[in-house]
C-alpha cells in the first residue's frame, strides 16, 4: 500500500530530525501560512508557527528583491535559546525548523537542503 | 487594479469597508499577512467585537434567536452579525450533510475582501469572514457550536465557500 502524503511528509521530517542533532521541531507550511504537516511539541501553537513562518519568509523574500540581494536561499533567525530556520520548498510550501543553539550550522544547512529535495518530490 | 468606482457603488461600500480592505491588502502585499495569520487575527477581532456588542447591550438573547434546527439558528446569527458589520451583500448557509454547513458568499458582493475590494495582488486568499464567524458565533452561543473545516475560504468561480462542522 502506498503511504499517504501525510505519512510520507512525516517520515521525511522525522529523518531530518534524526540526522541533525538539536533539531527540536519541524513543520511543512503552505505559503498561505497553513500547516500541511508538522512534528511540533504538543504545547506549540501550530497555527501561529505556520502563519509566522510563512510571513517571515515572504517579507524576507520581498526585502531581498527590493534590496537587490538575489534569490533568497534561507532565513535564519538567531535567538539566545536557538534558531528558527525557514526555507522555501517550492512555489507553494515552506519548511520551518526550530533548532537548539548547540547545532552545527553546516550540518543543519546540508541536511536541510537534502530534506527540501525530498519534500519537493512529494509536494 | 480593481475598478474602484464600480466596486464602491456596486457593493455599496462605506468608508470603513474601503479602509479595512485596502489596509489589509497592503499588509498582504508586503508579505506580512497570509490566510494563516488572517485566521488568527480574525479570532482576536472576534473577542473585541463580542466585548463591543456586550458593552452596547446588543448581544442577541440566545433564548429568543429563532430557528428550529441548528443550521437555522446559525443562519440567524450570521444574519445578525452581517447586519451589524455589513460584511457581504448576498450569501447563503446550506446544510452539507455529516453535520456540516457551507457558507456561500457571492464574491462580487463582499465588502471587505482584501483582493476584490482592496486590490491585493497576492496569491491565495486573505479572507477573515469564516474565522471571524466561527469565533463570534461560539462566543455568542457560549459553547463550541461551530468549527471551521476549510483553512479559510475556497473560491469556486465567483462564489466563495467555507465549510463548518456543527458541533453542539
Amino acid at each position: 500500500m502506498v503511504p499517504t502524503i501525510s505519512a510520507q511528509l512525516d517520515a521525511i521530517l522525522n529523518l531530518f530530525e534524526r540526522n541533525v542533532p538539536h533539531v527540536q521541531a519541524t513543520a511543512v507550511v503552505s505559503t498561505d501560512g497553513l500547516v500541511i504537516a508538522s512534528r511540533l511539541p504538543k504545547d506549540t501553537e501550530e497555527d501561529r508557527i505556520g502563519a509566522m513562518g510563512a510571513a517571515i519568509l515572504s517579507i524576507s523574500s520581498r526585502s531581498g528583491d527590493e534590496l537587490d540581494r538575489g534569490e533568497m536561499v534561507r532565513v535564519l533567525v538567531e535567538g539566545t535559546n536557538g534558531y528558527i530556520l525557514i526555507r522555501s520548498i517550492g512555489e507553494f510550501a515552506i519548511l520551518v525548523a526550530l533548532v537548539e543553539k548547540e547545532v552545527r550550522l553546516g550540518m543543519l544547512f546540508y541536511e536541510c537542503k537534502k530534506c527540501i529535495e525530498k519534500l519537493r518530490e512529494i509536494l | 487594479m480593481v475598478d474602484l468606482k464600480k466596486v464602491v457603488l456596486e457593493r455599496d461600500l462605506n468608508p470603513y469597508h474601503s479602509f479595512f480592505a485596502s489596509f489589509f491588502a497592503g499588509l498582504g502585499e508586503l508579505g506580512m499577512l497570509n490566510q494563516g495569520s488572517i485566521n488568527i487575527v480574525a479570532k482576536r477581532a472576534a473577542d473585541y467585537l463580542y466585548a463591543y456588542l456586550d458593552a452596547k447591550e446588543i448581544l442577541p438573547d440566545m433564548d429568543t434567536v429563532p430557528g428550529e434546527s441548528k443550521t437555522e439558528v446559525i443562519k440567524n446569527l450570521i444574519l445578525y452579525i452581517n447586519k451589524i458589520l455589513s460584511l457581504v451583500g448576498e450569501y447563503d448557509l446550506q446544510d452539507a450533510g455529516d453535520d456540516q454547513v457551507v457558507l456561500l458568499i457571492a464574491g462580487n458582493t463582499c465588502r471587505i475582501c482584501p483582493k476584490g475590494v482592496g486590490g491585493a495582488e497576492v496569491k491565495g486568499t486573505l479572507c477573515p469572514i469564516p474565522s471571524l464567524l466561527e469565533s463570534l458565533i461560539n462566543m455568542i452561543t457560549q459553547k463550541d457550536m461551530l468549527e471551521l473545516i476549510t483553512a479559510g475560504i475556497e473560491k469556486e468561480g465567483s462564489t466563495c465557500k467555507a465549510y463548518f462542522k456543527v458541533l453542539n
